[in-house]
């Protein structure tokens, strides 16, 4: 039932279909059955005029023959009678019928020695109303019914009935019985004619809806499915322009639509294609001036101490310029991979807890106090790409440790069965609302004065938001002002399977979650 | 003194590095086009080449190729992408390490002092690894009486290998040895020298008998069959 309704609602065709067959369906039987009516009461009518005519002439032999009795002796009642009975023998036998005398209950008994019937008809078929009125008018009565017949077999049949007197003025009833059989045959077959008739018209009349509806249909349905694929990026689709007509000219707006769609969208492929080859060639063409500038630095560094003090310092400064200058480089060709969708990652089993410890290492921090970790006991062994996830972890805590004001900074590492969190938090300066919309910006800087401590490019949350992507995990931020940020970076343990869940909150369990600021990178 | 050849089409890039090769004590030879390589490579015959994958005329992987085919003197690819495809064709070229610009100056040094290092004189001793007999005096390999000719990094790797037979090498740790990397980088490196090695001192490249590959750990050294 469902799925009819489904389908009334998804397909013209079916709608139009079953609208057709159930008006047609209503109007033929409408009309078959008023011509049906109609024919089988002109059957019916003319065999009742005939059989009351012709009841009333047998009626009037009848009596004639039993007025006889009176005058000729050598007729015998009895002998009258019971030839009126044998109904078919007498004269004008054109038609069928069966006779039956009934005595007037009011004089006779039941059992009167005249009552009879022919053709082994039972008596008691006539009915008693068509009786009662018999007995009171002079003239024949008739009436449509069924009657029975001594073996119990019912047929349909017109009853005329008379009343007769046999002498000596005894009053009797004449019926005279004209059985429908025929006629029933031939009303029969009419009905049956009818049906059939009707059925085919509905099926024919189906069947042209069918096809007309399918010819207007079809340029749509198959816009429709053109119009699909397009959209699932198979822009080379068009439709067929066939005839002059409005379907043709369906097709031919829609192939014109779907050229220029085509158009602007290679355009715009193109645009960033070349956007995207651009940065990555300006990236490859700076590095081979950058290594000579820096082979000069180090060379020019290392006469440092023959240089006076304003020289030796410009070679430092230029040193360490030419080192962010370098970091710069790098982000910018890693951001123009990720844009060009040319990342690949490298999977490794890795213990997440080495990797957590040899990052903080490698950062050479000044104060290792500073940090506190919180690993679990059992291994945490997950198949990441270690130097994507070693490059986010870094930004994560360098960051941390620029906006931490000195306050202790804890890394947390939690595990589900799927997934595992790297959380760095911190009690620093945190960011407000405002500013968490911006976070994961490129060259974005909460506060510039700040950042340039490590020599940070600001491309450093955008390429860890997407490294986490590239692994299909997340990397989610919380913070506050003046009460620090929390950033958690979750990743699935095996490739390909999306995280379901995160075994740590991105709000910290130490503050009322209410007064802090939560985003979340899928809002952007 | 030592010769290095530095091929490079950008001048002052070539300058600058000779600059920093002469100041660490080795004699240098500059080359610009890739076409020149060779009339100056078999004129000088030097121990080492640092070559520019981007070369004019003749590309740096051609070059690499051709004196492949003359020479087995250490070669390390100078590339300005540190995209897989450029490093892997470099290293299967025939190139013995590479670098990725701008890269630390020091560490360049470094690089080329662990491939010039000499490693025959710390032992006289012959070893064995599957059916081949190292001579690490004359710095050859032998295999069923016959010498097989190795690139000095690939005689370095099997005999890293051969030295300590029971021992099952990571990766990394084969970086670490062979080609002095501080910390682990680019383990296609040693993927790449391992089938190259295999093609020259297997019998049956597919069914490796003298470096047999551990799954999913590294590589040990064959044992005899004999």
């Amino acid at each position: 039932m469902r799925r009819i309704g489904v389908k009334w609602r998804s397909s013209i065709l079916f709608r139009v279909i079953t609208t057709t067959f159930l008006l047609s369906i209503i109007l033929i039987s409408l009309v078959g059955s008023i011509l049906f009516i109609q024919i089988s009461n002109g059957i019916i009518r003319e065999k009742t005029n005939e059989s009351v005519s012709e009841a009333q002439s047998l009626y009037d032999y009848s009596q004639g023959q039993l007025d006889a009795t009176l005058y000729l002796p050598s007729l015998k009642l009895p002998i009258v009678v019971a030839k009126i009975l044998q109904a078919s023998d007498l004269a004008i036998p054109t038609t069928p019928r069966e006779v039956i005398l009934l005595g007037s209950p009011l004089v006779h008994a039941p059992n009167d020695k005249f009552n009879g019937a022919s053709g082994g008809l039972d008596q008691s078929s006539i009915p008693q109303a068509l009786r009662k009125i018999v007995r009171k008018s002079g003239i024949a009565q008739w009436v449509r019914g069924t009657v029975t017949f001594g073996d119990g077999s019912k047929k349909s049949a017109i009853i005329v009935g008379h009343a007769v007197e046999v002498p000596p003025q005894s009053p009797y009833e004449l019926y005279y019985v004209f059985l429908l059989t025929e006629q029933q045959t031939i009303v029969n077959f009419i009905g049956q004619l009818l049906i059939l008739a009707g059925f085919l018209l509905i099926i024919m009349i189906g069947g042209v809806s069918w096809y007309v509806i399918r010819q207007v249909i079809n340029p749509v349905r198959d816009a429709a499915e053109i119009a699909e694929q397009l959209t699932a990026g198979d822009l080379n689709r068009r439709m067929q322009v066939i005839g002059q007509d409005e379907m043709a000219r369906l097709a031919i707006s829609f192939n014109e639509m779907a050229v220029s769609m085509q158009q602007q969208i290679s355009r715009l492929e193109n645009l960033s294609r070349l956007q995207q080859r651009f940065v990555s060639d300006v990236s490859h063409e700076l590095r081979t001036p950058l290594t000579t500038i820096r082979m000069a630095s180090e060379v020019i560094a290392e006469s440092k101490e023959k240089m006076d003090p304003a020289a030796a310092r410009s070679a430092e400064l230029l040193q360490s310029q030419i080192a962010r200058f370098e970091s710069l480089l790098t982000d910018l060709l890693e951001v123009s991979r990720f844009d060009a969708s040319a990342s690949i990652l490298e999977l490794k089993e890795t213990d997440m807890k080495s990797l957590v410890n040899q990052t903080i290492d490698q950062l050479q921090l000044a104060d290792l106090e500073q940090i506190r970790t919180d690993f679990p006991d059992e291994p945490v062994l997950a198949s990441v790409d270690p130097r994507r996830i070693e490059r986010v972890l870094r930004n994560l805590i360098s960051n941390a440790i620029d906006h931490s004001e000195g306050k202790t900074i804890e890394i947390t590492i939690r595990q589900s069965a799927r997934e595992v969190s790297v959380g760095v938090r911190d009690h620093g300066i945190g960011f407000t609302e405002r500013e968490s919309e911006r976070l994961f910006d490129r060259f974005w800087r909460a506060d510039p004065s700040r950042s340039r401590l490590r020599g940070g490019t600001g491309l450093g949350l955008s390429i860890s938001l997407d490294d986490a992507k590239l692994h299909q995990g997340t990397l989610k931020a919380w913070g506050a002002p003046g009460k620090g940020a929390n950033f958690v970076l979750t990743v699935p343990k095996a490739p390909g399977i999306p995280i379901e869940g995160q075994p740590m909150p991105v709000n910290p369990n130490d503050e009322p979650s209410t007064t802090f600021l939560t985003f979340d990178e899928d809002d952007i | 003194m030592t010769l290095i050849m530095v091929v490079d089409d950008d001048q002052d890039l070539a300058e600058m590095l000779g600059i920093v090769l002469n100041g660490t004590g080795f004699e240098v030879d500059l080359v610009n086009a890739g076409d020149q390589v060779m009339t100056i490579f078999n004129a000088h015959q030097p121990d080492l080449v640092l070559l520019d994958v981007m070369l004019p005329g003749l590309s740096g992987i051609e070059v690499c190729k051709l004196i492949r085919e003359k020479s087995m003197v250490p070669i390390v690819m100078l590339t300005a992408k540190g995209d897989s495809h450029d490093v892997v064709s470099g290293l299967e070229a025939g190139a013995d390490d590479y670098m990725v610009k701008p890269f630390n100056p020091s560490e360049l040094v470094a690089r080329i002092k662990v491939r010039l290092r000499r490693s025959g004189v710390e032992s006289s001793t012959t070893l064995r690894i599957g059916d081949i007999v190292i001579d690490q005096v004359a710095h050859t390999i032998i295999r069923n009486g016959k010498t097989i000719p190795l690139t000095r990094l690939e005689f370095d790797l099997l005999v890293a290998l051969a030295k300590e037979p029971g021992r099952v090498f990571t990766r990394d740790a084969l970086l670490s040895e062979v080609w002095g990397y501080q910390h682990a980088d680019d383990t296609r490196l040693v993927n790449v020298h391992v089938q190259r090695l295999r093609a020259k001192v297997e019998e049956d490249v597919d069914n490796p008998q003298v470096v047999l590959t551990v799954r999913g750990i590294g590589y040990k050294a064959g044992t005899s069959q004999t």
